[in-house]
């Protein structure tokens, strides 16, 4: 792997790099109408497909909070065109790293000591990037560990990177300013609570207990004492990613397994601890040999308030979309649907919304549900696509915490879609009243 | 009888809490019952001190950096770097000396004073190294200007000691981040870039490729 031998920090250097990707995304357009002069038979695919690598090696130089965000627009694959999503997810792991004596000096900074004093071996050379930071491998008394290590400054760029990414988000996702606002704010506030490693290792440990009765999941150990504001010490977990496991083929049988466990995993957290790891991209997962869910990355976590939970929920899992005053009032506590909307654009958002929730909770309206059907998903993407056309929806609606939630529970669906898994949907269910 | 070490801490502490030099060697030695030639046994001058003190700094990094495990598998580019971490590092210990003698002393063509010892030093130091990436292809040898990389080192060295002087940011964060950059931009000039490729196809051709100006496609 190429090494990344710097990071653009300086907030004009960020936008020179993002500057150039503009051009550079402008160029790819000229030279896709002057191909396309020639060959008139060339479709957009090829367009997006450039676009999108420039755009990804301009994110991925920047790291931190950058990346991240593509990160996250990769998740988003209802909205992003194919060719946007295949860049994009090469960002979800293997980023190119940074260079060594910088992570000496972190060390020494927090420790007083060298990683080579705090370890019996580790390796200055990182095995991934773990988006605002890094990961190497270590070990301590025979025990294999993995080391995460955060670039200084990452906090202070943070504010400043997602000011640039807007413009970019407008073009990509076709946002309009004022509804960026509210998501914008949101997203800062999570991001830089994964800067915060401090609080990452206690989140990790906490959730980790809270979730170890979970069957076929595998959390790693986390060490607090050789931990600190910018180092995270925890067990090395072996595995694959889900493409490579993927690549595998393995039996219906074991990725239904990992299908259920990685269910259960968000399920459990949604309804019992009202708080939810909300990262679920394939970067954070690993499966193990022996056929285990591991769950390598606390650093997202999305708490749901009662003022969200009861609305969302009851529309998802009680038979409340069959009364339309009720369901109408649950829109308007969720923000869907204004009060300053006048009769027809009640209507209007009512049934679009409607439509919304009946697709997403179809996989909840059965015992099982087989996430490998493709029209389930062809029919959320026409739905994405048909929405994100609508004049109607340039505007800011729904509550700010339907960002993370959305991008939780899509990033689910997608996940068991890619492990094209059949899973038991009734395993841990809403604390809504079923009865009406 | 009086150590170097003495003398030098008895100095330091005179300066930092007067803010100027003794007047004389003769005040000095007198204050800390020294005869003068048991100062000028060790140091020629006030001057030769601080140029002491920054060398003993200089080579405390250097000795630090190369005692790591990891040194013999850094790149020319990662031991400039250890360094410089290194090297700053240690600087915190004696801010105020530092502060006080960059201040105070005697600016000369390329560096103060002070540093003349050391720049001797980094130039052997980053010498090797530089040799060492030639060798080992990290760095693109270039006719006349190979020879001149350490001088660019050496710019590199006054422009974080600068930057480390005026750094306000907490654990001088902002000062790892210069130092980062500043030596990788460095390096990257060092490096072999596409123009050494263009250069050497360009003459490759002029001699090879029957490339003159009177031949037609």
């Amino acid at each position: 792997m190429k090494e990344q031998d710097s990071i653009p920090t300086s907030k004009t250097e960020r936008s020179a790099k993002f500057v150039k990707t503009g051009f550079k995304v402008s160029g790819n357009y000229i030279k896709h109408y002057s191909k396309k002069l020639f060959n008139p038979s060339l479709n957009r695919d090829e367009l997006n497909l450039e676009n999108a690598a420039d755009i990804y090696e301009s994110l991925s130089e920047l790291k931190g909070s950058a990346l991240k965000v593509a990160q996250m627009l990769s998740m988003d694959k209802n909205i992003l065109p194919k060719a946007y999503v295949d860049q994009f997810s090469l960002s979800q792991y293997n980023a190119p790293p940074l260079s060594g004596p910088l992570i000496i000096r972190t060390f020494s900074k927090y420790f007083g000591k060298s990683p080579a004093e705090i370890y019996d071996e580790f390796n200055i050379r990182s095995t991934n990037a773990a988006s605002i930071g890094q990961v190497h491998q270590a070990s301590l008394n025979g025990k294999k560990l993995a080391v995460k290590i955060q670039y200084p400054g990452v906090g202070d760029s943070i504010s400043s990177d997602l000011k640039m990414v807007k413009p970019f988000a407008f073009r990509l996702l076709g946002m309009s300013q004022k509804e960026l606002e509210v998501y914008m704010s949101e997203v800062e506030e999570r991001l830089l609570e994964e800067t915060d490693y401090e609080l990452e290792i206690t989140r990790s440990m906490e959730f980790s207990e809270a979730c170890k009765n979970i069957e076929n999941l595998v959390f790693p150990i986390y060490y607090p004492k050789l931990s600190s504001k910018r180092i995270i010490t925890m067990d090395w977990l072996e595995g694959q990613h889900m493409k490579e496991f993927m690549k595998t083929n393995p039996s219906q049988e074991l990725r239904n397994k990992i299908g259920q466990a990685l269910w259960d995993f968000y399920n459990f957290q949604q309804h019992e601890l009202r708080a939810v790891h909300a990262d679920p991209h394939p970067g954070n997962f690993l499966i193990t040999p022996e056929g285990k869910l591991g769950i390598i990355d606390f650093g997202c976590i999305k708490e749901m308030p009662d003022d969200f939970y009861y609305p969302f929920f009851s529309l998802t899992s009680t038979d409340m979309l069959k009364d339309k005053s009720r369901t109408i009032k649950a829109f308007k506590s969720l923000e869907m649907i204004k009060e300053s909307d006048d009769a027809s654009q009640v209507e209007f958002y009512y049934r679009v919304y409607k439509e919304m929730i009946e697709l997403f909770a179809k996989p909840y309206m059965t015992n099982t549900f087989d996430f490998s059907q493709s029209d389930f998903f062809e029919k959320l993407y026409l739905y994405g696509e048909k929405v994100a056309k609508m004049p109607e929806f340039k505007q800011a609606r729904g509550v700010k915490h339907f960002i993370y939630v959305n991008r939780t529970n899509f990033g689910l669906y997608n996940m068991l879609h890619d492990l094209g898994a059949v899973v038991k949907t009734d395993t841990w269910y809403p604390h809504v009243e079923i009865a009406v | 009888m009086k150590t170097a070490i003495e003398i030098q801490n008895a100095y330091v502490d005179y300066v930092l809490t007067k803010g100027l030099k003794p007047t004389s060697v003769y005040v000095f030695a007198k204050e800390n019952d020294l005869t003068e030639e048991e100062f000028y046994n060790f140091y020629a001058s006030f001057d030769g001190i601080e140029e002491s003190i920054w060398i003993e700094l200089f080579n405390r990094a250097l000795t630090e950096v190369q005692n790591q495990e990891v040194w013999d598998q850094y790149s020319s580019r990662e031991k400039t770097l250890a360094f410089f971490f290194a090297f700053i590092e240690l600087l915190k210990t004696k801010r105020s000396f530092v502060l006080h003698s960059l201040k105070h002393s005697k600016q000369m063509i390329g560096a103060p004073s002070v540093l003349k010892g050391v720049k001797l030093l980094f130039d052997g130091f980053t010498s090797t190294l530089i040799d060492q990436g030639v060798e080992s292809g990290e760095l693109a040898n270039r006719r006349f200007l190979t020879s001149r990389y350490k001088d660019a080192l050496w710019v590199q060295f006054g422009v974080i000691l600068n930057f480390w002087t005026k750094d306000n940011s907490s654990g001088f964060e902002k000062t790892d981040e210069a130092i980062e950059k500043g030596i990788n931009v460095t390096f990257d000039l060092f490096g072999k870039s596409p123009l050494d490729s263009l250069f050497d196809y360009g003459k490759f051709m002029m001699n090879n490729g029957g490339m003159n100006p009177n031949v037609k496609f």
